[in-house]
């Protein structure tokens, strides 16, 4: 089971391999915390075709806190983030039924490219990872 | 006919370029193609590496009709997956036609021996075989949807097609939408006191 120690040591240990930005409300009183309500959490990929991408993998806003403009300022960033690291585009999976989010991002100028281009993600997990790689030699 | 599936080096540069473009052509996108050859060595083999690859190489009494030894190649990278960890990403696979098992004379051993795109399965055993030594718990990558062959591939090593099972859509902002969206003006509503101020 996948657990929290390893998402810390994963994100912020010597080498991260992912990267994130939160977005946080104060607390009720002087005496709370900040609260975190949203987040974004990113890396970047590689197109051989045009170079480096930002690749958005989680990018959520607590259902009490939308419509505040919070889920735009965090793409806002993002993208930003991603034109100042030289990324050529940002990308992202979204699930066909997700309607309302397939058209927030339509409006902002995204492309559906497995809708247009005819693109599938595939998957192979741990046990056709092992099953496929090469026998070591004795 | 013996293949060599290695570690792509600095000097692999040209041929890697030239065989991404031979895959945009198959994929009909060779209009997309904008990256040089120099723009691909710096990514790839500088510092801080962007991508890695593997190529397969032939020895030069069987290179190609051209005169080329490196006859495919497989470029990938490390993503996360938040339910399962550092995963990778396999951008792309490729060998040269001349180089498949898909001509007239394998068809008749490919009856009956089943064996399929060697070249290509060779690559994407030592893709796996890197996937595992470095604990990546998964392997993802697209494909287009009129690849009857890649798909095939794929799906009969154990791949799952997530946009027809699951219904996943990859969604895309480049160029000039990527540009309008970092430059939108916005207002978040503050909410304090249950009075609305836009911040």
């Amino acid at each position: 089971m996948f657990v929290v120690a390893e998402l810390l040591e994963d994100g912020f240990g010597e080498t991260p391999f992912y990267h994130c930005i939160i977005a946080e409300v104060p607390g009720g009183d002087a005496s709370q915390d900040s609260k975190v309500v949203g987040f974004a959490m990113y890396y970047f990929t590689y197109d051989p075709w045009v170079g480096k991408q930002l690749y958005m993998e989680e990018f959520y806003v607590m259902d009490d806190f939308r419509g505040l403009g919070i889920g735009s300022e965090i793409l806002r960033r993002l993208s930003d983030l991603a034109v100042k690291t030289r990324c050529t585009g940002m990308m992202f999976v979204v699930a066909e039924n997700n309607e309302v989010s397939i058209q927030y991002y339509k409006r902002r100028g995204a492309e559906d490219l497995s809708q247009e281009e005819g693109w599938r993600l595939y998957r192979f997990d741990k046990s056709s990872l092992v099953k496929m790689a090469t026998p070591t030699e004795e | 006919m013996d293949v060599k599936i290695r570690v792509a080096t600095k000097g692999d540069c040209k041929d890697i370029s030239r065989l991404i473009m031979d895959l945009a052509v198959h994929d009909k996108m060779s209009d997309q193609v904008k990256l040089s050859c120099d723009e691909l060595q710096r990514d790839g083999f500088s510092q801080n590496p962007l991508f890695e690859c593997l190529v397969a190489e032939i020895a030069d009494e069987n290179k190609s009709k051209e005169g080329f030894t490196i006859i495919g190649y497989a470029l990938y990278f490390y993503i996360y997956c938040t339910w399962k960890g550092r995963s990778m990403y396999l951008e792309d696979l490729y060998v040269m036609p001349e180089f498949r098992d898909w001509n007239i004379f394998c068809l008749m051993s490919l009856l009956m021996s089943s064996s399929g795109f060697g070249i290509g399965k060779s690559l994407l055993s030592n893709i796996a075989q890197v996937a595992k030594e470095k604990q990546c718990a998964r392997l993802h990558l697209i494909v287009l949807n009129w690849n009857s062959h890649s798909l095939d591939f794929y799906t009969a090593r154990g791949a799952q097609d997530l946009t027809v099972k699951e219904g996943w859509h990859l969604v895309h902002f480049d160029g000039q939408s990527l540009d309008h969206l970092a430059n939108e003006t916005q207002q978040i509503r503050k909410c304090v006191s249950g009075e609305d101020k836009v911040v």
